[in-house]
């Protein structure tokens, strides 16, 4: 089954240096590699390392989770509506996965 | 008087066109003596007997007529219209309609060729394999049951049946279909302001997720409607789940002044005459209430015999049955599919009492009595479950649920649960291709 | 648009879940005893390693109290999936943004939970995430700031007991 990221945007149209809040969530298991499968060898580590948006085409914010962070990684952030773009959010975890979304943001005015 | 006088006259008169039917066909319907037959043995195969025409039990009747062509099929079920309750909290607010939560049983008996019986069931005699409804006597070799839940009133008021018809007739809890459904629709659309209470029956309980949606799309429509309402969620729970964190923002952000969630308010005494509830967090006066009671399994399992105890000896109010291969544990000829099931793992409890998981266990129990009936060997499944629920009227936003069951290094069944919190628009429509999957498995 | 979708269902981690609250544990009484270890997580003995994360991550500058805030739930209920919030109190400049910030379970096996980088371009400092945390413990996070202060905020936090899939 196809899980796409999920996407929550307080406004795709905010006013010039309104603060857009955003919300995105991906199922991934973030295996700590602290468990034990079920023929008892510890379950490899297999976590999203790395999160980062975009918007039009410069990084917002990096986010790095660690273990700690869990499961079906959930991150909120906020940014100025400095400028209008493309806002780009790309997940990349240790063994390469990649997930990726994508929305507009128009300035309004 | 006069028109069923005019409708006694009338009767030889229309008798005279179907000469095919015999003299008795005129007769007085035969009197129901506690012997009275529901329906005489046809062809050689297995007799498997539904009791509960809901998702789990018209799936269940579905699949065994393909898994096993020559059984003889029986469902048995109470209400005479199918009532979904999955979707129904939608219908609420009229982001559906009526004809989308009710469907016709026929259409799918007739397709599927299992015998639908309108009854009640009445007794389940084990040792004799039979079962006891209110047009006679039907007897199994494999009997289903398929009956959801009962409203545990007495676990609230003891034998005051006064109290319990009470508060059912007034505060109805809507959590079975289907009569009290129209009444809570009605509640909130003549509604004019005030507090309202909801009262959350503890785990565990029919589609955990769904009172908080209930709160939501009665909230939303108090908020588009500018009726000043408050709504009480009455939670025993330490917090909000499943999918605390999308319910939460809801809350918070949609429906601040509206709903407040209040935790680990287990209820202690209820007063239904004069609105008052005294739970273990505080003592709340209400203009309205939905009071919904603790959940057990239906009836059925009573008559059955077939509820469990816990190591103590207590009852657990569901039926007590192997995790695997969902057979009672001591009537290997009797199945429990549905909401009614007992405990399954230590890990998680039970199996989240939802439709999905119903309809899942029933396809499951279909092909073990297809494997027993071949005398194959018995091969034990897991289902998975999903759940969409509405948080928004405008835009249409839901949050949803997904449950994924293994079996563990322990040997028992583990349960990896998926909380998609963030509300988008897309998951209500994934929300409806998965109820149409469901209507067009069972229903059609 | 993803690829997550690849892996193993069946290997996912066990999520703390109140829907089994009502479990009479009787049910199973060979539970508990004779069972494999399902983790090697081992909650830290002490807040030495965060200590040492934090002093690293501040480069021997001393952090301000103030302008910082950490907002954690009274209790977390679910430790497997505990909301923390991290936020800048003072409006940023055009001139000084936030660099990096960390966030720090001091009891966990590895404490540091995790990190964030920000640009001139966010403007804003509010984030929020959720942590598995091993046991009751307390939280830190510490913000770096462009112009050379380090920020920073504490807080405790209560969990409900049961494993957290750790």
């Amino acid at each position: 089954m196809s899980r796409p990221p999920r996407i929550w945007i307080s406004n795709e149209t905010p006013a010039p240096g309104e603060i857009v809040r955003i919300r995105a969530q991906v199922v991934h298991p973030m295996e700590t590699g602290f468990r034990f499968g079920p023929d008892g060898q510890p379950l490899p580590e297999n976590i999203v390392t790395r999160f980062q948006a975009m918007l039009d085409g410069e990084l917002l914010m990096e986010w790095q989770p660690e273990t700690a962070v869990s499961q079906n990684p959930y991150i909120e952030f906020t940014f100025a509506a400095l400028r209008g773009g493309l806002l780009r959010m790309v997940w990349t975890d240790d063994s390469g996965d990649i997930a990726e979304a994508e929305q507009e943001i128009v300035l309004a005015g | 008087m006069i028109r069923r006088r005019s409708l006694l006259a009338g009767a030889p008169t229309l008798a005279l066109g179907m000469g095919l039917l015999g003299r008795s066909a005129l007769a007085a319907p035969v009197a129901l003596t506690s012997e009275t037959t529901l329906m005489p043995r046809s062809g050689s195969g297995p007799r498997i007997v539904v009791c509960g025409g809901g998702w789990g039990g018209l799936t269940a009747a579905r699949y065994l007529r393909e898994e096993i062509p020559g059984a003889e099929v029986i469902v048995l079920e109470r209400n005479p219209i199918f009532w979904s309750c999955p979707m129904s909290n939608k219908w609420l607010i009229d982001v559906v309609d009526t004809t989308y939560l009710t469907h016709d049983m026929l259409a799918p008996a007739n397709r599927h060729g299992y015998h639908l019986v309108q009854c009640e069931i009445t007794g389940i005699e084990r040792d004799r394999k039979l079962v006891r409804t209110s047009k006679g006597n039907v007897d199994y070799d494999f009997l289903i049951l398929a009956g959801g839940i009962r409203n545990a009133y007495d676990a609230w008021f003891g034998d005051d049946r006064a109290a319990a018809e009470y508060t059912r007739t007034h505060f109805p809890s809507a959590y079975i279909p289907n009569a009290e459904h129209l009444a809570l629709k009605n509640k909130i659309r003549d509604f004019k302001g005030g507090t309202i209470v909801m009262t959350l029956p503890p785990p565990p309980h029919r589609c955990p997720p769904s009172p908080y949606e209930r709160a939501c799309v009665m909230a939303w429509h108090f908020k588009t409607n500018n009726i000043p309402a408050k709504i009480l969620i009455l939670d025993p729970k330490p917090g909000i789940a499943p999918i605390g964190g999308g319910y939460r923002a809801a809350f918070e952000e949609l429906y601040p002044d509206i709903i407040t969630h209040v935790p680990n308010a287990g209820v202690r005494e209820l007063d239904p005459w004069n609105k008052r509830i005294m739970t273990e967090a505080g003592d709340f006066d209400f203009d309205e209430a939905v009071l919904m009671p603790p959940h057990q399994a239906s009836d059925m399992v009573f008559h059955a015999g077939l509820i469990g105890t816990d190591a103590e000896g207590r009852s657990t109010g569901w039926a007590d049955m192997d995790p695997r291969y969902f057979h009672a544990n001591s009537d290997d000829s009797v199945y429990i599919v549905g909401d009614s099931m007992g405990a399954i793992s230590p890990h998680f409890g039970h199996y989240p009492k939802s439709g999905h998981v119903a309809n899942y266990i029933a396809k499951i129990v279909a092909r073990n009595i297809g494997q027993r009936v071949r005398d194959q060997e018995v091969v034990a499944e897991l289902p998975d479950n999903l759940c969409y629920m509405l948080v928004n009227g405008d835009p249409r936003e839901a949050i949803s649920v997904e449950f994924l069951y293994d079996v563990g290094a322990d040997g028992l069944v583990h349960q990896t649960q998926i909380d998609i919190d963030v509300r988008t628009p897309d998951l209500l429509e994934e929300d409806f291709v998965w109820a149409q999957g469901m209507f067009d498995d069972f229903l059609r | 648009m993803t690829s997550f979708a690849e892996i193993d269902r069946r290997k996912l981690l066990l999520t703390g879940t109140a829907l089994g609250a009502g479990l009479a544990s009787g049910l199973w009484p060979g539970l508990g005893s004779a069972q494999q270890p399902e983790s090697s997580a081992a909650p830290q003995p002490d807040d030495a390693e965060a200590d040492r994360i934090a002093a690293e991550f501040l480069g021997g500058a001393t952090p301000a109290a103030q302008g910082l805030v950490l907002d954690l739930p009274a209790l977390g209920d679910n430790p497997a999936a505990v909301p923390v919030r991290v936020h800048l109190t003072d409006p940023l400049t055009d001139t000084v943004f936030c660099e990096e910030l960390i966030v720090l379970a001091q009891r966990n096996p590895r404490p540091l939970a995790c990190r964030f980088r920000f640009t001139p371009l966010t403007g804003s400092v509010d984030v929020a995430m959720r942590l598995r945390l091993m046991e009751s413990m307390g939280l830190r996070a510490l913000a770096r700031m462009s112009d050379g202060r380090f920020l920073e905020a504490r807080g405790e936090i209560t969990v409900a007991a049961g494993g957290c899939g750790m």
